[in-house]
């Protein structure tokens, strides 16, 4: 023989209106919620435009320079880099770093990962790995030059990286990717 | 890093859960078109967060074990608890009564007397004054509750 099912006596548990329909009304937290749906409205608006000024990547804000003290070496690059979306990453070289038809180029591991180093345009004609991090050698005429590495970050942080010219200051610099 | 295949699965259903709560609730039995642009493309978009560059198998049964853990569990709280069904599905909220309407509620639901008369209509009741009740029902329906004859003779 079965077990008899479970039961439980029907109670007054929904609240009634003018104590004749049970609806369960509770206005006062639908007004808390209408106040916070207001505030997400702003909330949402304000990412948005954080959005539009690159403040995500991609954007202005996001867009930055830095240079060796008598320009010799040039970098543009994202300081705020969306993971898994390529960017370009732009060395810009005076007459200073061209040697004997020659420029070399160091960069730290950091490019490679975990910001996600892709292609070098133009190729290196050498690729020497040591000191943590590479030195690409390009063959090259007069200034102005300029080489490109596409990167496309896999990993959300702050990520630090070096390049430098050899016998030229190093450019430090940081990275904060977002997810 | 599978973390983050799982911790991505759990964002995107919480947030999913939080922008359909947000845009809020639209009186009707049925889905319009134009809400279905905005599910579907809500969905879709989500899903290229969700799934990003890992299209495995395993990537998809892992995403969708966690989707389904996600909901089992608010699911569990929404039962266990009346503040999170609150806050998941909202409450009734009183549109019309005896001949007022709710002024308020109305438009911050931005629903119309037309919607209300809408419901009417399919209940058989001819103008706004055969309704005594009319509640936005907390799955988006306005329930309509008639006014007794002896009520109307009495008003």
């Amino acid at each position: 023989m079965p077990a008899p099912p479970f039961l439980t006596p029907v109670e007054d548990s929904v609240p009634k209106v003018n104590n004749e329909i049970a609806i369960g009304e509770n206005l006062d937290f639908q007004r808390k919620w209408w106040r916070l749906e207001r505030a997400v409205w702003s909330l949402f608006l304000l990412i948005l435009i954080c959005d539009l000024l690159g403040l995500f990547g991609r954007g202005w804000l996001s867009k930055a320079t830095r240079a060796t003290p008598d320009n010799t070496l040039k970098l543009d690059y994202e300081r705020i880099e969306r993971a898994d979306t390529p960017s370009i990453m732009t060395f810009h070289f005076g007459p200073n770093a061209i040697h004997n038809g020659r420029i070399q180029l160091y960069v730290s591991e950091s490019i490679t990962r975990p910001l996600g180093a892709q292609r070098i345009a133009p190729e290196p004609l050498i690729s020497a790995v040591g000191d943590a991090g590479n030195t690409y050698t390009f063959a090259a005429t007069n200034a102005p030059a300029t080489v490109q590495i596409e990167l496309e970050p896999s990993f959300p942080g702050a990520h630090d990286f070096t390049v430098q010219v050899p016998n030229e200051p190093p450019i430090n610099a940081k990275v904060f990717v977002v997810p | 890093m599978a973390i983050f295949v799982i911790l991505r699965a759990v964002f995107g259903y919480l947030f999913l859960v939080l922008m359909v709560r947000i845009v809020g609730r639209r009186p009707g039995k049925q889905l319009t078109p134009f809400e279905f642009v905005l599910i579907f493309y809500l969905g879709g978009l989500t899903l290229t967060g969700m799934v990003g560059n890992e299209v495995s198998l395993t990537n998809a049964v892992t995403q969708i074990i966690t989707v389904a853990l996600c909901h089992y569990i608010l699911a569990a709280l929404r039962y266990r608890f009346d503040a999170v069904a609150q806050l998941l599905d909202g409450t009734p909220l009183i549109l019309l009564e005896h001949n007022a309407w709710r002024a308020e509620t109305l438009a911050q639901m931005r629903i119309q007397d037309d919607d209300v008369m809408d419901m009417a209509r399919a209940q058989g009741i001819k103008d706004l004054s055969g309704i005594d009740t009319a509640v936005l029902e907390a799955f988006g329906e306005i329930t309509i509750i008639k006014r007794d004859d002896n009520d109307a003779e009495e008003r």
